[in-house]
């Protein structure tokens, strides 16, 4: 209780040094406010260098949170005994992370960990070159864990060679389809397999009635207005389109100038025009999309194969007969299997301001946190929460949350923190997350990856998420029947002409630059 | 008053300026305590609407946070041609006048014309009761009254669509519409904002000395003649001063709302310089070029209300200045 008041107490004061850093307006008087709270820590772990300090570290974290809360209670306590810490978190809500961050890197009021999302961003990338935050290439094989992050992924969150922060490393490729297996089964249809079974499937389940209820009303997929994570650029896969950019003899093709995009294009508005979609999935949100699935409104959800548990729970007591199944082989015809992995596997980034960690003893300190954090069981602490609390294990370490509400409330919260979050002995006891787990990592063998990712246009940072609007526009106006190809084309040269054409030039010259 | 400072032409222009001085010293003196009073809203304006404006000179720098105000460096009217030189920017316009024109054509007289009626209505309870039900909505955030929008629009379900497909019509898309934005937009602003706005015609209403009311009675006015030549031609300039202030907000229909219901269909209709502000400034990082486009939007504020200030004192009002 006590430790708990200390706590607000703490994290009232942070939030009135960020209040009073944001109130001064410039940058310099912003730096000397935030670093009130953070000054205090310097000294702790400066002492201590980094061998283990016997007084606990106090560390800052200004972190994402993918939650509706914050996590509250014993977690993160227990966190603090295992890594000898003293937390204070100042969390940024997934939603507005793009405007928080860009304020946060103008106004100084950082912490000694930046957790980093949208490395794509211009000002986040300009503040990373800037030298604002450390270096840590040089110092991770330091550290058993941090010592285990393979090159390949070292590379691809470096920007020009450098690693400016600790990569979260997620799952290649984690996408794929879930589909109701009761409907198809009731319907007699086979697993889909190719895109043309899954059109099939669609249509079955607008047209068939599969819920058996006599009315009109159910769809084929259920998505949302996000051409990335929702369904098309998973589609998009199947029918051959490069991720984000193709690149052939130094040549580069953007993916919606591709043959591929535009099959997958005319698929999505077979979908909408026979109505196996939801007709309003331009304007839907994820919540909503999910809800469709859960409620028995519609029958295929593309996305995260790790979904497919959610889903399953939200339907309980809704949807009590559903069965899902997952596929993650579809193909077009003539088309290889492939997916495409999002921003190459590079979660984002942990970053260490040099305003807030001052010199290496202390960055070594933070570092050695990062490195406790990826351990067995402070994943476990992260991922299902304590033991006989949140959780039980069996003998081969399978784990089963036990006190839903309270997991919720307290561990998922934190499990966007993790900076590894696959490949640990510890492992879900639901059948359906193992399987998709199984799919995930077999997915990793297709992975079409995005080959600028870690190269650098400057066109692209500071205008590209703006012209890519332009695409976006047009390829849902073109889904919805509102454009036909050859306006969707001039959209295109649109692009090219409003600054497209410099990105392409500039990436190819990158591309040759870092020698290929 | 200078006339009158001036007119003792025995005195030297330097004793006028001392006497003058020591008139202000003393009335400074006798209403000190009037002028400690102004203090805190003094201060206020000073510490929260001036100072700030002092970030403005970043519209004229390539700011980069990490550079600070001082270490960014000058790049004159950079940011300025590119606003006026990218396509967007006359999208942006355009959107933003035919929103405004809508605003002022059909929002504006909307809430004088039911003052109008309500102050018509004999029933005072009757009266009482449809004002407080009408400006309700007013308390609502936009989020509420778009998402309630959302439910009773979406095609997947929604009622008015429902509705309209049960008596054979055609269902209509009216979230992904670029034709129907503008309607949608005006309607919420009209349900939100008409009880709340009327509140102070009401007042102004109220305000008409009755013995108008009664000479026109004895000439035999009809209630519409009363409406026309009495009530409305006194509550004239309160109508002038809330059009001037309006006309000053030309630019500045409200992020939050259009935020809501901006999506990839209805960009071209619906983007405005309020969102774009968000977007490309704030989420995309480029404060430079953001602080230009709000610059240039206050500017253009700023110029319209002088006009329509000036207008109205060609017509004989007041003006609010």
């Amino acid at each position: 209780m006590e430790t708990k008041r200390m706590k607000q107490a703490g994290l009232t004061l942070l939030g009135c040094a960020l209040l009073l850093s944001a109130c001064s307006g410039n940058g310099a008087g912003g730096q000397a406010e935030g670093k009130g709270s953070a000054g205090a820590n310097a000294g702790a772990a400066g002492t201590g260098g980094a061998a283990e300090p016997a007084e606990p570290v106090s560390i800052t974290w200004l972190n994402v949170l993918h939650t509706a809360s914050p996590p509250t209670g014993t977690v993160v306590k227990k966190i603090e005994e295992a890594t000898n810490t003293k937390l204070s978190f100042s969390w940024i809500p997934d939603a507005s992370k793009e405007e928080r961050i860009n304020t946060s890197l103008a106004s100084g009021s950082l912490a000694d960990i930046v957790t980093l999302t949208i490395l794509d961003n211009s000002s986040v990338r300009s503040a990373l070159k800037s030298g604002m935050f450390w270096e840590v290439g040089p110092y991770l094989d330091e550290f058993p864990n941090l010592k285990g992050i393979s090159a390949d992924t070292r590379k691809s969150a470096s920007i020009e060679g450098k690693l400016y922060g600790v990569p979260l490393q997620k799952a290649l490729a984690r996408n794929g389809v879930i589909i109701r297996k009761d409907w198809l089964d009731k319907l007699g249809l086979p697993l889909p397999k190719t895109t043309d079974e899954l059109l099939q499937a669609a249509k079955a389940f607008t047209e068939q009635d599969p819920d058996g209820n006599g009315m009109d009303d159910t769809t084929g997929f259920t998505d949302r207005s996000d051409l990335v994570y929702g369904a098309f650029k998973t589609l998009g896969s199947y029918f051959g389109t490069p991720n984000v950019w193709k690149v052939e003899n130094g040549k580069a093709t953007p993916e919606f100038e591709t043959e591929g995009y535009l099959n997958t294009m005319n698929y999505m508005k077979q979908l909408y025009d026979g109505g196996y979609i939801n007709q309003d999935f331009a304007v839907t949100a994820k919540t909503d999309q999910q809800q469709k699935l859960a409620q028995g409104k519609a029958g295929i959800y593309v996305g995260a194969l790790f979904d497919s548990k959610n889903l399953l729970n939200m339907a309980k007591g809704v949807q009590d007969g559903m069965e899902l199944a997952m596929v993650n082989d579809i193909t077009a015809p003539g088309q290889p299997r492939a997916l495409w992995s999002a921003n190459n596997g590079i979660g984002g980034l942990l970053a260490f301001p040099r305003s807030e960690v001052k010199d290496e003893a202390e960055l070594k300190r933070v570092l050695k946190f990062v490195d406790d954090l990826m351990s067995e069981d402070i994943y476990a602490l992260t991922t299902y929460g304590i033991e006989g609390v949140h959780y039980s294990v069996d003998a081969d370490k399978a784990a089963t949350i036990t006190n839903q509400d309270l997991w919720q409330q307290e561990v998922q919260p934190l499990a966007g923190s993790r900076p590894k979050d696959y490949d640990y002995a510890i492992h879900d006891a639901d059948k359906l997350k193992q399987e998709a787990d199984r799919l995930i990592a077999e997915n990793a063998d297709y992975a079409v990856l995005n080959p600028f990712y870690s190269l650098e246009s400057q066109t692209w940072s500071t205008q590209g998420s703006e012209l890519q609007k332009i695409i976006t526009d047009a390829t849902y106006k073109f889904i919805l029947g509102k454009i036909d190809e050859a306006q969707f084309k001039a959209e295109v040269e649109k692009w090219r002409k409003s600054g497209g054409q410099s990105i392409i030039e500039e990436y190819e010259a990158a591309y040759k630059q870092a020698g290929h | 008053m200078k006339d009158s400072l001036a007119a003792p032409a025995s005195r030297s222009p330097g004793a006028a300026l001392k006497s003058r001085a020591a008139h202000r010293w003393k009335g400074w003196r006798r209403d000190k305590l009037l002028y400690l009073m102004i203090l805190p809203g003094f201060l206020y304006f000073v510490a929260f609407k001036y100072l700030p404006m002092g970030g403005l000179i970043i519209a004229f720098k390539d700011y980069q946070p990490f550079l600070g105000l001082g270490g960014s460096p000058w790049v004159g009217l950079k940011h300025f041609e590119r606003l006026f030189a990218e396509p967007t920017f006359l999208m942006l316009l355009r959107n933003t006048i035919v929103l405004f024109l809508m605003d002022v054509l059909l929002v504006f007289p909307l809430p004088i014309l039911f003052a109008l009626l309500l102050n018509e209505a004999r029933a005072r309870r009757f009266r009482n009761a449809v004002q407080t039900l009408l400006y309700l909505p007013h308390f609502m955030s936009w989020v509420i009254i778009v998402s309630i929008c959302y439910v009773f629009l979406s095609v997947d379900g929604g009622v008015v669509n429902e509705a309209l497909a049960s008596v054979g019509l055609p269902r209509i898309d009216f979230l992904t519409s670029p034709e129907w934005l503008r309607f949608m937009y005006i309607g919420q602003i009209i349900w939100k904002e008409l009880g709340w706005s009327t509140i102070i015609f009401i007042a102004a209403i109220s305000a008409v000395d009755p013995q108008l009311y009664e000479a026109a009675d004895m000439d035999g006015a009809s209630r519409l003649r009363k409406m026309w030549h009495v009530t409305l031609p006194a509550i004239r300039p309160v109508i002038i001063t809330l059009l001037i202030l309006k006309i000053g907000h030309t630019l500045d229909l409200g992020f939050e709302h259009m935020y809501l219901l901006l999506n990839s269909i209805n960009r071209e209709v619906a983007e405005i310089f309020d969102t774009y502000i968000y977007t490309a400034g704030l989420k995309n990082g480029q404060l430079s070029y953001s602080t230009t486009i709000g610059l240039f939007k206050g500017l253009v504020g700023l110029a319209l209300v002088m006009l329509a200030n000036r207008l109205a004192k060609k017509m004989g009002e007041d003006g609010v200045y």
